[in-house]
């Protein structure tokens, strides 16, 4: 029994060792090339957006303006008289779906990318460059502003690690000397983006803050992490997180009546925040970041708020990170209007030569005017410090800088 | 179930063999020159959705070895994938291992892992099995969250390309070059397993799942098999799991979630529990459905964009509603679909 | 001293809540043998029906539990009649599938008609705070804590004494048995399903009052499991322990160490206590036949 068994095994491995060779063979000789994106006709924007995931509250208003963006311009004449095209998916901040929507972008012969989470930024880092595509994302982690790193990352605001310095910074001042700070953080790699960072900027600049983190757990309340910071006796709580926990942390402060300074870095900035954990609560929260809320009437909300008029809605109802999508595409756009001026066909390599040389881009003061060069792809390094009084923003200090 | 009649055998080697008819054979050699056509003719985004399909079918094999085989219920596949990516990624790029190598130590390693999980299976059943093996998934993936050694601080493994040698993964021939190997190491892995039941081994298993109490009275070794039915597919799904560091390139513990535990189990369960054929019908369907939403979505984006909106969550309620629709109809899932129809073929004009 | 109150308090809201939704969990288990998956999301369902009502329609608060009730009754007795039924026989573990199945889809349905974003809805239970022991507790906390102490003293209390509840508890134990004596086993199970979606109700629209109207409800599903090992699958008052356990539990973790091990230290309890009682601390042992 054993002595057949063994025979007609051995015919498997026979015939599998066969095709394997002739696969490995025919591996290596290579095979079709994808297809190219067409010179003529509009040009593609591959969006990959958190519609329906963890932080699906964000990301829902920041794609909508992007999406929206794209429909306006192309009313107003498109880009250098080029229309352009917008593809934009959800992925529900799962990995493996948004490669998967990279990868049907790139097929689909996109010329950009907008992308979102830190995760998976991270993930197509490396896919990004070696397929040429210029990617900006709503994750604002700073790896993604070095372009030894990641040559064709670019982020158009102050990184979550400037955040974080602006805001120690912030809080030295306004502490005067000596003060804890406690930092909760989303549990991942966009949580834990900046914190490291902090703890070094204390260090350089010698400020007399002790430091503690804390990762978020998807938890309806936050009393435990509360109480560490208590014990750890910190003033200032630093949030890098979206909207719902940190509204979820204010209202717990409120409740456990606790003399503590709440300040959010830019996912928690926003309207969602305060609605979410009432104005009460919310008053006295300080935010950093560097969109400018509806409520500062810029001249850059001019644009938007005329567009969501024509569909019956206002900018006070989409919200600061609708700002911030439209914005963020403006800035492609402008990259790819300029590659076009310069005479070259809208490709990843020309879109990023164009972004890198082209100054200061105007974004009617609401993100700042973002600036790209060779050596960084970081737009700027300043924020602004708002702080929220009678429901709703006001500003504390404009373009600070760590 | 119909069989072909007129089929005799005269050595016990013809009667293992895993194909006995002509029709059989003539099926066998379709599916090849189906599957050495494939790459041609589709296109590159298309082909990496079959190569993700590929890696399922090892991960859904495994998984089935033991659910389907030896009825032990087991929701840590997200973790034990976990294993196998960590440790693969970890022994080539920082181990300096060749990857053939680090391949073959990452399915050991996940092999002794999961016959570590596997040790409740001695004395749970059922429920409380499913939620031992829940426990280890969220154990595991909070240890890769946590253990700072794992990638270096960083969150996350960057696996550099595939390097076998002389052999290299190039850019442009990226998804063709990774095609061929997952097909091979899905061949292989399939034909394993098949023939894993066609030894005493294998029908152990199959004896633990049907009544493990009179199992053991005939002399088979409960824990002896128990332990080995979750090491062996854990070995499968750590394979599955190498595959996935090395050809995402990235290894992050968001890819090894409950969601993905969850996936797996409804890939054998629409596929058919119990046939290794049905975990292949199985991780290729729950595989192919979500970027066959998205297309059917695209289409419906442009014609009727008043639902636009709502979209993202349509996907998601039309996948959980087939699977819900299809265990509805089709318990036995796509295998027995497809006895049926080949029943009524060879049956035909009579009903039975 | 005052943290300890302060952890102890929220846990016990917390626990209070878990306890609820492994009750409904624990009556479709033990009736119908059926381990539901969805059971957070029935949560979900409750907790927005009420939303819906109270906030989008505007009714007055008990117009609105009703309301509530309804849904989530209907919504149980549709899962049990279509989804089910049909399945009664099959393998154990595609009946798990189809409520895996069915949870997605429910979430889906959610965010379909309500969106991600979280809702605001105004304090059903007062918010203030009060002073016990040196720790600032909220009230809404301890409403929570004595709702829930009502609602399963009533289900104790109608599994004891009322024709229903023994009828139910006759099923689970020998369903052979129960329709010799002329207990219409169909009917059982649609009142187990019943009532489970009205503790998922109470359970949902007290942690939407406590915390916010969002996803994040479904996730106590998952929770359950922990709850239902350390309870037991057999008694009330068991889940009640269990629940209670692992609510403070939680948060004594994510006070006094790393906050993230909250969310696993369930898990790990769990497996802890399986090792030692295969059947959870309070559960029958099964005596198998072959």
């Amino acid at each position: 029994m054993s002595k057949e068994k063994h025979m007609s095994r051995r015919i498997p491995f026979k015939v599998a060792a066969l095709c394997g060779a002739t696969a490995l063979a025919l591996a290596a000789c290579g095979g079709p090339s994808s297809s190219e994106a067409s010179s003529d006709g509009p040009i593609k924007v591959g969006i990959i957006a958190d519609l329906t995931g963890g932080t699906g509250d964000v990301g829902t208003p920041y794609n909508e303006g992007m999406v929206d963006y794209i429909e306006w311009r192309n009313s107003e004449g498109g880009v250098e008289g080029r229309m352009l095209e917008a593809d934009s998916n959800d992925y529900a901040y799962e990995v493996p779906k948004a490669e998967q929507l990279y990868k049907k972008y790139v097929s689909d012969g996109a010329a950009v990318i907008q992308g979102w989470g830190t995760g998976d930024t991270e993930a197509l880092r490396g896919k990004v460059a070696s397929d040429e595509l210029p990617f900006m994302s709503g994750s604002l982690a700073e790896p993604l502003t070095d372009p030894a790193d990641s040559p064709y990352n670019f982020v158009n605001v102050a990184t979550y690690s400037d955040q974080m310095r602006i805001a120690l910074k912030w809080i030295a001042e306004d502490a005067g000397g000596a003060a804890e700070v406690a930092v909760f953080h989303n549990d991942s790699p966009f949580g834990t983006a900046p914190v490291a960072d902090g703890e070094a900027y204390i260090k350089d600049k010698n400020l007399d803050l002790g430091y503690e983190a804390y990762p978020m757990p998807a938890t309806a309340n936050f009393v435990g992490l509360l109480s560490q910071a208590k014990s750890q006796g910190a003033k200032y709580i630093v949030i890098q997180n979206v909207s719902s926990p940190a509204a979820q942390v204010a209202k717990d402060l409120k409740a456990q009546g606790l003399d503590m300074k709440i300040v959010c870095l830019n996912w928690c900035s926003d309207e969602l925040f305060i609605t979410t954990a009432g104005a009460e609560a919310a008053d006295g929260t300080m935010m950093i970041t560097s969109v400018s809320p509806p409520v500062t009437d810029k001249p850059g909300n001019a644009d938007p708020a005329g567009f969501l008029e024509s569909k019956g809605s206002t900018l006070e109802e989409k919200g600061l990170h609708y700002l911030q999508g439209w914005y963020t595409m403006h800035v492609m756009a402008e990259g790819i209007g300029a590659a076009i001026a310069n005479g070259d066909d809208p490709t990843g390599p020309a879109i990023r030569e164009a972004l890198e040389t082209m100054g200061p881009i105007d974004t009617g003061d609401v993100m700042g005017t973002p600036e790209f060069s060779k050596d960084s792809h970081r737009g700027s390094n300043s924020a602004g410090v708002y702080e929220v009084a009678d429901g709703v923003m006001k500003t504390v200090e404009e373009n600070v800088s760590p | 179930m119909a069989t072909s009649t007129g089929l005799y055998h005269r050595t016990y080697r013809s009667e293992l063999a895993l194909r006995h008819t002509r029709a059989e054979y003539a099926r066998l050699a379709l599916m090849i020159l189906g599957l050495v056509a494939l790459p041609y003719l589709v296109n590159n985004y298309w082909l990496g959705i079959v190569n993700t399909i590929l890696i399922a079918v090892v991960g859904a094999v495994g998984l089935n070895i033991l659910t389907g085989f030896t009825g032990q219920i087991s929701l840590g596949q997200g973790g034990f994938l976990a294993v196998g990516a960590y440790s693969s990624a970890i022994f080539s790029s920082r181990g300096g291992m060749p990857v053939v190598v680090s391949i073959i130590l990452a399915v050991l390693l996940t092999a002794v892992v999961g016959a570590f999980f596997g040790l409740p299976a001695l004395r749970l059943k059922g429920l409380y099995l499913a939620i031992a093996t829940l426990a280890s998934q969220e154990i595991i993936i909070f240890i890769a969250r946590r253990w700072e050694w794992l990638t270096e601080g960083q969150g996350f493994i960057s696996v550099p390309r595939l390097e076998v040698g002389a052999f290299k993964v190039e850019r442009l021939t990226f998804e063709w070059q990774w095609y061929w190997i997952l097909l091979v190491v899905a061949v292989i892995s399939t034909l394993a397993a098949r023939n894993l039941f066609r030894t005493g081994l294998g029908r152990a298993f199959m004896a633990v799942r049907d009544q493990d109490i009179a199992a053991e009275a005939i002399g088979v070794n409960l824990t002896h098999t128990k332990v080995l039915a979750f090491a062996v597919s854990s070995g499968f799904v750590g394979l599955a799991g190498a595959l996935t560091a090395h050809y995402t390139e990235t290894v992050t513990w968001e890819r090894f979630t409950l969601e993905v535990s969850v996936t797996y189990l409804a890939m054998i369960l629409v596929g058919g529990l119990g046939s290794i054929a049905g975990a292949v019908y199985g991780a290729t369907f729950i595989s192919l459905l979500p970027p066959l939403l998205t297309e059917f979505s695209d289409v419906v984006k442009d014609n009727l964009p008043f639902i636009a909106e709502q979209l993202p969550a349509i996907k998601n309620a039309a996948f959980g509603l087939i699977i819900i629709v299809f265990l509805i109809f089709e318990p036995r899932g796509l295998d027995r679909i497809w006895q049926r129809m080949k029943d009524y073929i060879r049956l035909w004009p009579f009903r039975y | 001293m005052s943290t300890f109150i302060n952890l102890l308090i929220y846990g016990l809201a917390d626990g209070a809540i878990l306890a609820l939704a492994a009750l409904g969990f624990v009556l479709i288990y033990k009736a119908t043998g059926v381990i539901n998956f969805a059971q957070g999301e029935f949560l979900l369902i409750g907790a927005y029906a009420f939303y819906a009502a109270f906030v989008l329609l505007g009714l007055p608060i008990t117009v609105a539990i009703v309301f509530g009730v309804i849904v989530t009754t209907l919504l149980a007795l549709m899962v049990e009649r279509f989804v089910l039924r049909p399945l009664i026989g099959e393998n154990p573990i595609s009946v798990i599938m189809v409520t895996i199945g069915l949870s997605l889809f429910l979430k889906a349905v959610v965010q379909m008609f309500f969106g991600t974003s979280v809702r605001a809805m105004p304090s059903i239970l007062p918010t203030r705070s009060v002073g016990i022991l040196g720790g600032s507790v909220p009230l809404n906390r301890l409403y929570v804590i004595a709702i829930a102490a009502v609602v399963l003293t009533a289900f104790t209390l109608f599994f004891r004494w009322s024709r229903h509840g023994i009828a139910m508890r006759a099923v689970a134990d020998d369903q052979q048995a129960a329709m010799t004596t002329g207990i219409s086993v169909r009917r059982v199970f649609a009142m187990a399903w019943a009532l489970a979606a009205l503790s998922a109700l109470i359970a949902g629209v007290l942690l939407a009052d406590i915390a916010a109207v969002d996803g994040n409800i479904a996730l106590y599903g998952l929770l359950v499991f922990p709850v239902v090992i350390l309870g037991g699958l057999d008694s009330v008052p068991g889940t009640i322990v269990g629940g209670l356990t692992i609510g403070v539990l939680k948060q004594m973790v994510s006070g006094y160490a790393d906050p993230g091990l909250a969310a696993v230290i369930p898990y790990v309890v769990l497996v802890a206590i399986l090792m030692i009682k295969p059947y959870g601390l309070f559960g029958e042992v099964r005596i198998e036949r072959v």
